[in-house]
């Protein structure tokens, strides 16, 4: 009960309270002082009613310090005293005091109102008891006097007590939907059954400009809606409250704001029934923003697809014209038709199409297709050639044209509709007008194609099929045909063995172009492989070509070119230089030109002399040649070109392969070369304390052997002569093994060395027998070997016979 | 593969035929190199010149080759000589096989075709 609304509060219930104790003890004393039975003893209620004063006195003092239960411990005491002085003062006596003490609780316990209706019930529960105050029925008289007025006022109270809880939550309830209302961001207006506006939230105040008290019992007609509207509005509003059951409807209308301005909005609109009453509720929302994202967004949209549209079909024509362009810059014929099928289909949006060509014979053979050839498109496109025409056929769906160059039908195209498309007049104009660029691109193809080939095929003959293997280098090359000369280029390279270990390095470019340039390519280099091979010198072999050109060349012919002997053993390279851009020499971290008496082109002159120059070549190093297609670049000074050059192979991988690929990645511009390339790369490799290595069972392997053995000779420190015997005494015992070995297939045998100071070492093992017909031979081979070796120690074993060297090579100031 | 021995073939007027040897002699080459001299000497020549002098290398293939010549062109009573300048690897291998034994060897090309074409003054070949 205590949480009922309207309790006093503590200090004031306090002060109640003890105003109440003295006015109880002044009562009790005032009975004592009028006439009274001679029952009543007065001085024990004397004595109370001065207990009751000092209660009374502690109460009031303290009341701000007080407690609920200090207060409920005084009542007690309080009823402790009643009690004690209507038994001094007799039955009946003190109905006023008992009165009064009700009150005090019922002040205490109930709000006001019904504390003062309990005590109305008391007062007259009283004035019954005093009427029969003469009965004899004690018990009867004290029941009825005190339960009457307790019954009463506890069913009054809980009664009231209900009546002011409900009022109570309905306040609070109507107080939050108002809340609810007023924060709603939308409008909410309720009408009754005449369209009287009864409900007007804060939205809505804010939407249209009207308060709530302007907007109250006024109609939405007379306020809202715009005059075109009003009869459509009323006629909206009579149907739905006609409606038998509960609706909703949802519509979008224009309002009207109170300045007149409109917005279009949307509105919810609900029929209700509450206590037999019919009225209508609506949200009212302003759309104009939604209206205008909605908007904005479609045109975003429109403009998306007009532009997917426009870059699809600039993607088409330019595909197209790439093709047509890709065929006149000389692409392979395959190529071209496998492209142009795809981009007749992206085109047309066709299912398939089929390229057919025109062979020598005027016979049509499916050149490219995508993705599946038309059944009987070889029968329609013979039709499509002899009609010289575009057919439309099979219901539209299949469309042919010739594709002309020059009037000769160079093929057809047919495209086959992908259901549910059928093709139209407008695709026949389409490809009719493809058509034509793509014949002239094909006839294009065709005649590059056949030119190519044969320079190329000839270009290629011409080139090492595969560089000699030479113990202790390493060798790459490349070759790069023009990206777009239908002339393939008179640029040659060549590696070869000369005697002695060393080997001849030769890149070279002929002025002229095509089968003229590539036959004297021919010429030049089997000339030079046979004059390096009589052991001339750089500068007289190069003289010889000159000769060759200046005298043969059936017109003026020009080359550039470069002659280099690279002599591992001695670590040397010698170089003749004919007009040729310079060799780059790569030493651990430094790279330099070998530059230095560059001489005239060969052809130029008909006497020049041309000179060796040598340079060191130490094991490690790396030499590279090149043809000025690696360098060129059109407005570009050929300065600026070496510098890059020599930039890029800075940072190149050391490896042959590597440099190589480093520098075509580089240097070559991705759609490729002005000119033809050709690179050449040979790398001394380091000289080892010990080798071993596996050689085939034929006498080729002989003279790689003999430069492996000088080269690392001497590195050893052996000199010139040491080197030749050794070597010569190695060489006899390969041979023996290569005899031995027979003539099966895939055997192979081993030399290894190592040398321990001036104590050189070596082993030829094989895995035949020493048993030979040809014993002349190998006695004297034996002979060589112990003559020109310390000693010689042939061990023959189960797996085959290893024949041991060992010589000491003389003391002298040598790479030891 | 190409041969990495050159041959060169010259007739003297006065029935000397000189095979000019470059680059390196091995079993590779040999029997092919000797079969292509024996062919080039003629029955009217007097002798043949085998020069030496800008061989690189030669093995004992070589020296097959060259004893092999010998009973060739002394089967025909014809003279063999050979060039190797001393000092240098081949004329090494030719003193170790005691090539002299089976024919002279000379230090220049034109002593030892003075020597075939004057042959009052040669020396009849030992054996």
């Amino acid at each position: 009960m205590r949480d009922l609304p309207g309790l006093f509060d503590v200090r004031v219930k306090a002060r109640s309270i003890a105003y109440l104790f003295a006015t109880g003890a002044s009562l009790g004393l005032l009975t004592l002082v009028f006439p009274h039975s001679q029952e009543v003893r007065d001085v024990p209620l004397i004595i109370l009613a001065a207990i009751a004063y000092v209660i009374a006195a502690i109460v009031w003092l303290s009341a701000d310090r007080l407690r609920d239960w200090h207060i409920h411990a005084i009542l007690a005491s309080g009823t402790a005293i009643v009690s004690l002085a209507n038994y001094y003062a007799g039955p009946g006596s003190l109905y006023p005091i008992l009165y009064t003490w009700t009150a005090l609780y019922a002040f205490y316990f109930f709000p006001l109102r019904e504390a003062a209706a309990q005590m109305v019930f008391l007062g007259a529960s009283y004035a019954i008891v005093l009427a029969v105050e003469d009965a004899d029925m004690v018990v009867v008289r004290w029941l009825l006097a005190v339960g009457t007025p307790l019954v009463a006022g506890l069913l009054i109270s809980q009664l009231l007590a209900r009546l002011q809880r409900q009022a109570s939550r309905r306040r609070q309830s109507e107080e939050r939907m108002r809340l609810v209302l007023d924060t709603a961001p939308n409008a909410f207006i309720t009408l009754d059954r005449e369209g009287r506006i009864i409900t007007w939230n804060a939205a809505a105040g804010r939407l249209f400009g009207w308060s709530e008290e302007e907007a109250i019992g006024r109609t939405m007609r007379e306020l809202i809606v715009p005059t075109e509207h009003q009869e459509r509005h009323d006629a909206r509003r009579q149907a739905l409250i006609d409606s038998k059951s509960p609706a909703t409807e949802h519509f979008e209308v224009e309002f009207q704001r109170r300045d007149g301005t409109r917005f279009p909005g949307e509105a919810t609109v609900s029929k209700l029934e509450a206590s037999g009453e019919v009225f209508v509720s609506g949200f009212i929302t302003d759309v104009t923003e939604r209206l205008r994202r909605e908007a904005e967004r479609e045109a975003l949209v429109r403009e998306q697809a007009a532009r997917a549209e426009a870059e699809r079909v600039a993607q088409v024509v330019g595909g197209m014209q790439a093709l047509v362009d890709a065929a006149l810059a000389q692409r392979s014929l395959d190529g071209i038709l496998r492209d142009l099928v795809a981009q007749v289909r992206g085109v047309l949006d066709a299912g398939d199409a089929t390229i057919y060509l025109t062979d020598e014979h005027d016979r049509l053979t499916a050149g490219a297709s995508t993705p599946g050839e038309q059944a009987g498109g070889e029968a329609f496109a013979r039709r499509v050639a002899a009609a010289g025409d575009a057919i439309l056929a099979k219901d539209d769906s299949l469309i042919g044209v010739p594709l002309l160059a020059e009037g000769v039908v160079m093929g057809v195209l047919v495209a086959g509709a992908k259901p549910p498309r059928e093709f139209g007049g407008e695709d026949l104009t389409l490809l009719r007008l493809a058509a034509e660029r793509v014949g002239l691109a094909i006839a294009h193809a065709r005649v590059y194609e056949r030119e190519h080939r044969i320079a190329e095929t000839l270009q290629r003959s011409l080139l090492p099929d595969r560089l000699p293997e030479l113990p202790g280098l390493e060798v790459a090359a490349r070759y790069l045909p023009a990206a777009s000369e239908a002339e393939v280029g008179g640029d040659w390279y060549d590696v070869i063995p000369i005697a002695g270990g060393a080997v001849g390095l030769v890149m070279g470019d002929v002025a002229g172009k095509g089968l003229a340039g590539a036959s004297m390519v021919g010429r030049l280099r089997s000339a030079l492989r046979a004059y390096a091979l009589e052991g001339h010198d750089g500068g007289r072999v190069v003289e010889r070509l000159n000769r060759l050109l200046w005298t043969e060349a059936e017109e003026s012919q020009m080359a550039t070119m470069l002659y280099l002997i690279v002599d591992p053993a001695a670590s040397t390279v010698r170089w003749v230089n004919a007009g040729h851009p310079p060799p780059l020499v790569i030493s651990g971290e430094e790279v330099h030109f070998l530059e230095g008496d560059a001489s005239v082109p060969l052809g130029v002159l008909p006497f020049p002399t041309y000179e060796e120059v040598t340079g060191p070549m130490n094991p490690g190093d790396a030499i590279l040649l090149y043809t000025d297609g690696l360098i060129e670049r059109p407005g570009e000074h050929l300065d600026q070109g070496l510098r890059e050059l020599a930039a890029r192979v800075r940072e190149a991988p050391g490896d042959p392969q590597g440099l190589l690929d480093h520098l075509l990645a580089t240097l070559v511009p991705p759609h490729g070369a002005s000119d033809d390339v050709a690179l050449l790369t040979l790398r001394n490799l380091p000289v080892p304390e010990r080798f071993s290595a596996e050689f085939p069972a034929e006498p080729e392997s002989l003279a790689p052997i003999r430069s492996m053995l000088r080269r690392w000779l001497s590195h050893a420190g052996a000199d010139e002569l040491e080197i030749a015997e050794i070597t010569t005494a190695c060489g006899e015992a390969a041979t023996n093994a290569i005899e031995h070995a027979g003539t099966g297939n895939g055997a192979h045998f081993e030399v290894s060395g190592r040398r321990d100071g001036l104590e050189i070492e070596l082993a030829v093992r094989d895995h035949g027998s020493w048993r030979s017909e040809r014993e002349d031979d190998q006695g004297r081979g034996l002979d060589l070997m112990r003559t020109l070796m310390d000693t010689v120690a042939v061990k023959p074993g189960e797996e085959g016979t290893t024949v041991s060297l060992r010589r000491r090579l003389a003391q002298r100031g040598g790479d030891t | 593969m190409e041969d990495l021995v050159g041959v060169e073939i010259e007739q003297r007027d006065d029935h000397v035929v000189v095979a000019r040897l470059t680059g390196e002699l091995d079993i590779s080459a040999a029997e092919r190199t000797g079969k292509r001299i024996a062919e080039a000497v003629p029955s009217s020549a007097r002798g043949l010149v085998v020069d030496m002098s800008e061989l690189e290398f030669m093995d004992s293939s070589g020296v097959s080759m060259l004893f092999s010549l010998a009973r060739q062109v002394g089967s025909h009573r014809q003279q063999l000589r050979v060039v190797a300048p001393p000092g240098r690897p081949v004329s090494r291998v030719l003193q170790i096989v005691e090539f002299d034994r089976a024919a002279p060897v000379d230090a220049d090309v034109e002593s030892a075709v003075a020597e075939i074409a004057t042959p009052q003054a040669s020396q009849p070949p030992p054996g």
